[in-house]
């Protein structure tokens, strides 16, 4: 059995505020692993590029963030002076803090990621009975992603092909533009589709939808159980 | 009275400098199937534009003369007010896909429209099984191929019930089998149907009257008889059976590029090519064929060094140059003549690749302006105007108008003549080769 689109952002919205509702390093490292352990089901070759962003922005977190803050009284280790940031140490107290961030930042990227790769959009869609104009703009600039990767690939394959390079920072900053208007361009191509097919036009129906199951209601609660707690005791 | 109507219809685009359409009337019939011809460039797209109401409403414009479809004067109906009598299915599926279940997106239109909600389903039903897409229904919208993709598209316009259905070059990515599937479910329709296409011969043998434009301007309106005796006088590129041919008779050199065994896969899925062969010689043009993802593409990067195999072998003794099959990737810089010398600093000789491509006068153009089939030539520009001894060419002649078409084989040949060597990836039966191979078999089959 599975849960429907709505439960399933319900809870993976509730999972996302727990985390940073949470004070506890285990509480959120154990939303985040079954976070991971979920995400886990979406193919390979989908999900690759969310983990990589994901595991790679948790590890900045975790490594930058006790040198640039100054708390606690337990030095693990002292560096030297620099101008602006001042003196370099880091304590236990940063160490910990900054798992908790990254861990926090881990979660909350993953419930996003289980959101985007394994909810049924279309179906959350529909069920968004007031603000469905919202709902289809979260939907598509979500369904958007993966367009916008293969864009970037598509433009630096096109200007190596011309024998010109894409190298360093330079190089890669050249397509952002292109990209940005590519995007933009798709994004026009598209709202003219939709008007052609109707959409904004008033009186829209909705096609039906099975009802909520037992476990749709009782994974609501459960959303609802999970903030409180993270709120009160986690 | 007519289902639809234009009368004397001058458009021109914002901020553009010329009109798309020029004086342009006409009238359509109920059940009629009317084949829209001509250059890119030349209004097709405008004219379908005009007729869903997207022109002015949604592109801006000056806009003079009258348009009226089932009764509606499309100055004050909005496109959203036409939608259900008229449908639209445009050249690329990837841009009009809003929803990511196949079902979904065939029940948008009709949710949209205030269908109700008991005959949503079954009208969806029937709309994928009129394209032979019922098998489609719970597939994700992204996995699907450009052909299964643009069925989805017709069955959605379908599901609609329109009285007129436009199609704007819906075959231009679809290889010939899946165009001519997609045309046959066009053709057992029983609405108007205005088909714009740069794929003359089904279109032909589709329509009861035919259209041709030029320069914005209706020189051609027609039964489909009368229209194939002006276009024999006038415009013979345009006929059925219209060969390119080349007579060109390769002076063959060495081998500037060698594959053995080559194997790539993208990601873990099955590999797109498994141990293909392949020589490129100085001197010969030689096409890649083959189906939508029978992995043509795949070989003309790894042909041209974007793409290393997994396994075996790809050895190339010259410098390589690729257009890529997407006319939108050749948009980095803000006028087509830097875009042009982006590989070579040289403005100069950009012009001269520019003026090679017929796209002379539109130097100072932002490539975004340009039409499909324009932005196209200026990727060949792009690639051309580095002279490299290795063309690779990946769908050269898609969207792009018979003449020009000629023009690019013609150019292509030239190239030949003087030892370059050129390698194509076409769904293009029609475009001459010294040597083709047809991929999507157990081996690669020279024929």
């Amino acid at each position: 059995m599975r849960l429907g689109p709505v439960p399933a952002a319900l809870v993976l919205g509730a999972a996302a505020l727990a985390a940073l509702l949470a004070q506890r390093l285990a509480a959120v490292a154990v939303i985040a692993g079954v976070l991971l352990a979920v995400s886990l089901r979406a193919p390979a070759s989908r999900r690759r590029p969310y983990l990589v962003g994901i595991l790679g922005s948790g590890l900045g977190v975790l490594v930058l963030s006790p040198f640039l803050t100054a708390q606690g009284f337990h030095v693990l280790w002292s560096g030297p002076t620099v101008p602006v940031l001042g003196k370099l140490d880091v304590t236990e107290e940063e160490l910990s803090i900054a798992a908790l961030n990254a861990l926090r930042l881990v979660a909350v990227a993953l419930a996003f990621t289980v959101y985007a790769l394994l909810v049924d959009h279309d179906r959350l869609v529909s069920a968004a009975g007031f603000a469905r104009r919202s709902a289809l703009g979260v939907a598509l600039a979500t369904r958007l992603v993966p367009s916008l990767e293969r864009d970037g690939v598509g433009f630096a394959e096109a200007v190596r092909g011309r024998g010109v390079p894409v190298e360093g920072v330079r190089g890669h900053a050249r397509l952002v533009s292109p990209l940005v208007a590519g995007s933009l361009e798709r994004a026009t191509n598209l709202a003219e589709a939709m008007e052609v097919r109707g959409f904004g036009r008033p009186g829209h129906t909705k096609a039906p939808r099975p009802p909520w199951t037992r476990l749709d209601r009782a994974a609501a609660v459960a959303a609802g159980v999970l903030v409180l707690a993270a709120a009160l005791w986690l | 009275m007519a289902l639809a109507s234009v009368d004397d219809l001058t458009y021109t685009y914002a901020e553009a400098a010329a009109p798309a359409l020029r004086d342009v009337s006409l009238e359509l019939e109920d059940g009629e199937v009317v084949a829209v011809l001509g250059p890119s460039g030349s209004g097709k797209s405008t004219l379908l534009r005009a007729l869903a109401g997207l022109v002015p409403h949604f592109h801006g414009g000056r806009f003079r003369g009258r348009v009226t479809v089932a009764g509606l004067d499309t100055r004050r109906a909005r496109p959203a007010d036409l939608a259900g009598t008229v449908a639209t299915v445009f050249q690329d599926p990837e841009d009009q896909v809003v929803m990511a279940r196949v079902e979904n997106e065939v029940a948008f239109g009709l949710e949209n429209l205030g269908t109700p909600p008991a005959e949503i389903w079954p009208r969806v039903r029937g709309a994928l099984d009129a394209v032979a897409g019922a098998h489609l229904a719970t597939r994700r919208t992204a996995e699907l191929s450009g052909g299964e993709l643009q069925r989805v598209c017709l069955a959605a316009a379908l599901a609609v019930r329109p009285r007129l259905l436009l199609l704007d070059e819906p075959t231009s990515q679809l290889d010939p089998d899946a165009a001519e599937h997609f045309l046959e479910r066009v053709e057992d329709l029983r609405t108007t149907v205005v088909l714009a296409e740069q794929r003359t011969t089904r279109a032909l043998a589709l329509a009861s009257r035919v259209l041709f434009l030029e320069g914005g301007r209706l020189l051609l309106d027609s039964p489909r008889v009368q229209a194939l005796e002006w276009l024999a006088l006038h415009r013979p590129a345009y006929l059925p059976g219209a060969s390119v041919g080349n007579g060109h008779v390769p002076h063959l050199g060495e081998t500037v590029c060698r594959v053995r065994g080559a194997v790539y896969a993208y990601g873990a899925g099955r590999p797109a090519l498994d141990g293909v062969d392949l020589d490129v010689r100085r001197g010969e043009v030689v096409v890649l064929e083959g189906p939508n993802g029978s992995g043509k593409t795949t070989l003309a990067k790894l042909a041209a060094g974007l793409l290393q195999p997994h396994a075996g072998t790809v050895e190339r003794t010259v410098r390589a140059g690729y257009l890529s099959q997407d006319p939108g990737r050749y948009v980095v810089r803000e006028r087509a003549l830097d875009e042009v010398a982006l590989a070579v600093h040289d403005r100069g000789r950009a012009q001269v690749a520019l003026d090679l491509v017929g796209l002379g006068p539109f130097a100072e153009r932002h490539p975004r302006d340009l039409s499909s089939g324009e932005r196209e030539r200026l990727g060949l520009a792009a690639v051309a105007v580095a002279e490299p001894e290795l063309l690779v060419l990946d769908e050269p002649t898609r969207g792009i108008d018979p003449h020009r078409k000629a023009e690019i084989a013609d150019w292509l040949f030239g190239q030949a003549a003087q030892g370059r060597a050129a390698l194509v990836a076409t769904h293009d039966r029609s475009f001459p080769a010294d040597r083709r191979i047809a991929l999507g078999k157990e081996a690669p089959v020279a024929v």
